[in-house]
């Protein structure tokens, strides 16, 4: 038989992915990751709630951390480029063990954000029906519980199947997405705004500079649980970082585009908090941003308010771009899953890859599965689904973010004094930044067990948001004992070793 | 000669192997099995970013191909590799016009719920981009064996001398009979009331007559039968023929392009279902010539005209 293989290297490389993002791009694909229309009507009421009129202030604090860990996410993921991330890596620095839940604790955050996605796509579905058909009592099919869940794992189900087969989001929907985003934020603020000069605004607020005081925060509880918050506002802003050869000058649009997206997100987050804060005010009546109710989704209940009848705007642009996120996001957690499953950390049914499709077959289905079972649950127990659920992924986001930067610390460990650059990148932002958010990850697990916690949900006098949080760790401990019986070479170090820089490599 | 294998690790990947196999032998045709890589797109915007997940696929696409060679027979030479591209069917694509192929073979049937979506994608987009022939394989073809006869359906409108052209030069190639086959059901004109009658003769007695000619002009010492069939259903006119085991159908991608895109693949889908013999489809402006001496940069030339000529489909039905 005279038959050839090429090698493995011989696979041809062309097309779209390699220099094909400009900077605008890059901003785009940055603005994209970070959903700014999901992430402000999610995680907006929840900061209110915990800071209060200094919503901007750690807005702005927030970004620190994220930027810190960002900058070892980036030199771990340019040494061991691998679709395990912060799995392989904390595999490859601190063992099996530790490896093996920081895995679970990237997955979890993704499958958590995966559900509050479908949630808010949810919402908006039935209330942009409502707006459509000028029935009012149609937004509120939301609330019939048996409804909304079945309507939200229709969506996820879709999600998944999307995902499944490989569809993907072109660059020219993803512009459009990201423009109408911007442009019915700026819409919202702006009306918001002229409201409060045109005094009909619900609760008009003074804005006053202590707003953007940090140490204004009451307490250090407040404070730490507004920063896991707000990691989850910027969480897909460090995109635009870890981009590389599929930029169109890898030398430097990845830095640049780093810093506009974050511009222009800071802008438009410190401007619509602005305006909610100016227009509702933080107190608990039928509008304020202090309403327990309210926090859940804010442009759910501030739209119609503030835009009039432009509020189906709001309505579009918060369902569009979060389908846009669900499908995409669901490549991660399956990706992740498929890692674990590849190095024996999971059963090796996680490894497979559809014939057809050649995408995660088995871990797509198991993240679909995972995050319909994390929303049955949540919405059965809890009297405020959206708000615990952000609160939960903010913590989680923290454990896993924390873990990734100790990593970068501890692999790089051997040459992180060797020049100036290494010691910034490779050894003070991610030792700080992890620092910082493991500190608010144990202060906010610490916080949630109190019953009055989050939304005030709570099971046996334990808040729900410590059962959530602290639930899905332990449930990821109890998994990883489970999987060291079944099949113990993950564990012994058979697939993945666990290693360091080479201190003779300089980057 | 090459052809371009079209393969996927399941039941249709194997349908396509044997099939391509079965048209290999005798023409000393070379395989080249190959899969595509999906190509990412940085604007999907999956997040968190990571960079391992083509390794592992790649690994997993050569661990395959290497079972797709390994089902192939010593006699035949292939060769396999991977190939990125945004769709399946724009991988095919590139990869016959980069190698100058003559020919894709894909499985066209799948199983369980999507059986029909799938002819209906690659299948149906491979139909009407591909510059060259598309050989579908049907489900569950495992013959390994030499093709035994050609078949070729043909029509009386324009499009139908380029299939009579590549099925009589393919049948004097293989030294194989060769059979012209008028199926009037797929005439518009053929479902019209009794005052179209006589037209529907005049069709008929024309097909035969373009039949005869083309008979004719096939090289001396090859075999060549005429029929002609009537139907009212492609089903039916199909199922009045009698088939061969090791025999294949040769069609115009005109004659079935008539219809809307996403109707080509059901047509193509019932034909197959049909027929448990595979068929040919040969592009509109298709020259057989081609076949035996394409030159690189003429390859190019002529897919851009097959394009045109599929898509002035509609002006053709009103002729």
């Amino acid at each position: 038989m005279s038959t050839t293989q090429d090698s493995p290297t011989g696979l041809s490389k062309k097309g779209l992915s390699s220099g094909s993002v400009g900077l605008l791009g890059a901003v785009v694909i940055g603005v994209s990751c970070i959903a700014p229309a999901y992430t402000l009507t999610a995680a907006l009421g929840p900061t209110v709630a915990e800071v209060g009129v200094q919503l901007p202030a750690i807005f702005l604090v927030g970004f620190i951390p994220m930027l810190l860990v960002a900058l070892g996410y980036r030199e771990l993921n340019n040494a061991m480029p691998d679709a395990g991330t912060s799995f392989t890596w904390a595999t490859r620095a601190f063992g099996p063990w530790v490896g093996w839940m920081g895995g679970w604790g990237l997955i979890a955050a993704t499958v958590i954000v995966l559900s509050n996605l479908a949630a808010v796509a949810v919402d908006f579905f039935y209330l942009m029906l409502a707006q459509l058909t000028g029935n009012e009592s149609l937004a509120d099919l939301t609330l019939n519980l048996p409804l909304n869940i079945a309507t939200t794992l229709v969506f996820v189900a879709l999600a998944c199947w999307v995902s499944y087969r490989g569809m993907e989001t072109t660059k020219a929907v993803q512009y459009v997405l990201v423009g109408f985003q911007l442009l019915v934020l700026g819409w919202f603020a702006i009306a918001a705004f002229a409201h409060v000069a045109n005094g009909t605004a619900f609760d008009a607020t003074a804005i006053s500079p202590d707003w953007f005081n940090p140490f204004a925060v009451e307490s250090f509880s407040a404070f730490a649980a507004g920063v896991s918050l707000s990691i989850f506002v910027y969480w897909g802003w460090d995109v635009t970082l870890t981009m590389n050869e599929e930029t169109k000058d890898p030398e430097r649009t990845p830095g640049r585009a780093a810093t506009l997206t974050v511009l222009v997100i800071v802008v438009i987050y410190l401007t619509v908090a602005l305006a909610t804060l100016s227009y509702a005010g933080v107190g608990d009546g039928e509008f304020g941003a202090g309403n327990v109710d309210n926090q859940g989704s804010i442009f759910a209940v501030l739209a119609g308010p503030v835009m009039g009848p432009f509020a189906i705007l709001m309505s579009l642009t918060v369902l569009s771009s979060s389908a846009a996120s669900l499908q995409s996001t669901f490549v991660s957690p399956a990706r992740t899953l498929l890692a674990m499953g590849h190095y024996r950390a999971l059963p090796a049914s996680y490894g497979k890859i559809s014939p057809t499709y050649k995408s995660p077959s088995y871990a797509t289905v198991a993240a679909a599965v995972a995050a319909s079972g994390f929303y049955v649950v949540t919405r059965i127990v809890s009297e405020n689904a959206l708000y615990d659920t952000i609160t939960a992924l903010g913590m989680m986001i923290c454990f896993y973010y924390g873990i990734t930067a100790m990593a970068c610390v501890w692999y790089f460990r051997a040459v992180a004094f060797s020049n100036a650059r290494n010691i910034l990148l490779k050894f003070l932002a991610p030792l700080l930044g992890g620092v910082i958010l493991l500190v608010m990850f144990v202060k906010t697990a610490t916080d949630s067990m109190d019953p009055d916690y989050g939304s005030g949900s709570s099971i046996a006098g334990v808040g729900l948001v410590f059962i959530l949080g602290t639930g899905v760790i332990l449930l990821g401990a109890v998994l990883m004992v489970v999987m060291y019986r079944v099949n113990p070479a993950f564990f012994k170090g058979d697939t993945l070793r666990k290693g360091s820089a080479p201190a003779h490599v300089e980057r | 000669m090459d052809y371009i294998v079209g393969y996927t690790a399941d039941e249709r990947g194997r349908d396509a192997v044997s099939l391509a196999v079965a048209l290999a032998r005798r023409q000393d045709a070379k395989l080249q099995l190959v899969m595509v890589m999906p190509e990412h797109s940085p604007f999907n915007a999956v997040y968190p970013p990571e960079r391992g997940f083509e390794s592992i696929l790649s690994a997993q696409l050569q661990e395959w191909l290497a079972e797709g060679l390994a089902m192939i027979p010593d006699d035949v030479t292939a060769r396999a590799h991977v190939i990125s591209a945004d769709s399946q069917a724009g991988g095919l694509i590139d990869a016959a016009v980069d190698s100058g192929a003559s020919l894709i073979i894909i499985g066209a049937s799948s199983r369980g719920l999507r059986k029909r979506f799938n002819v209906g994608s690659v299948a149906g987009t491979l139909l009407h981009a591909s510059p060259v022939p598309v050989a579908l394989a049907p489900q569950g073809y495992r013959r390994l064996d030499p093709i035994t006869r050609l078949t070729c359906a043909v029509g009386t409108r324009a499009g139908a001398d380029e299939v009579i052209a590549v099925a009589v030069d393919s049948a004097a190639r293989r030294k194989l009979p060769l059979r012209l086959v008028s199926l009037v059901a797929l005439d518009p004109s053929s479902g019209a009331d009794g005052a179209d009658a006589a037209a529907v003769e005049a069709a008929h007695d024309h097909a035969n007559t373009r039949l005869a000619e083309a008979a004719a002009s096939l090289a001396a010492g090859g075999q060549v039968s005429v029929e002609v069939v009537r139907g009212s259903t492609v089903e039916e006119a199909i199922g009045a023929l009698a088939w061969d085991e090791g025999e294949i159908l040769l069609v115009g991608s005109s004659r079935l392009a008539q219809h809307s895109r996403l109707f080509l693949g059901v047509t193509a889908n019932k034909i197959l279902r049909a027929l448990t013999v595979p068929m040919v489809v040969v592009p509109r402006s298709y020259r057989s010539d081609d076949i035996q001496s394409r030159q690189p940069e003429r390859s190019v030339t002529k897919r851009s005209d097959a394009g045109e000529g599929r898509d002035v489909q509609p002006t053709e039905v009103s002729q």
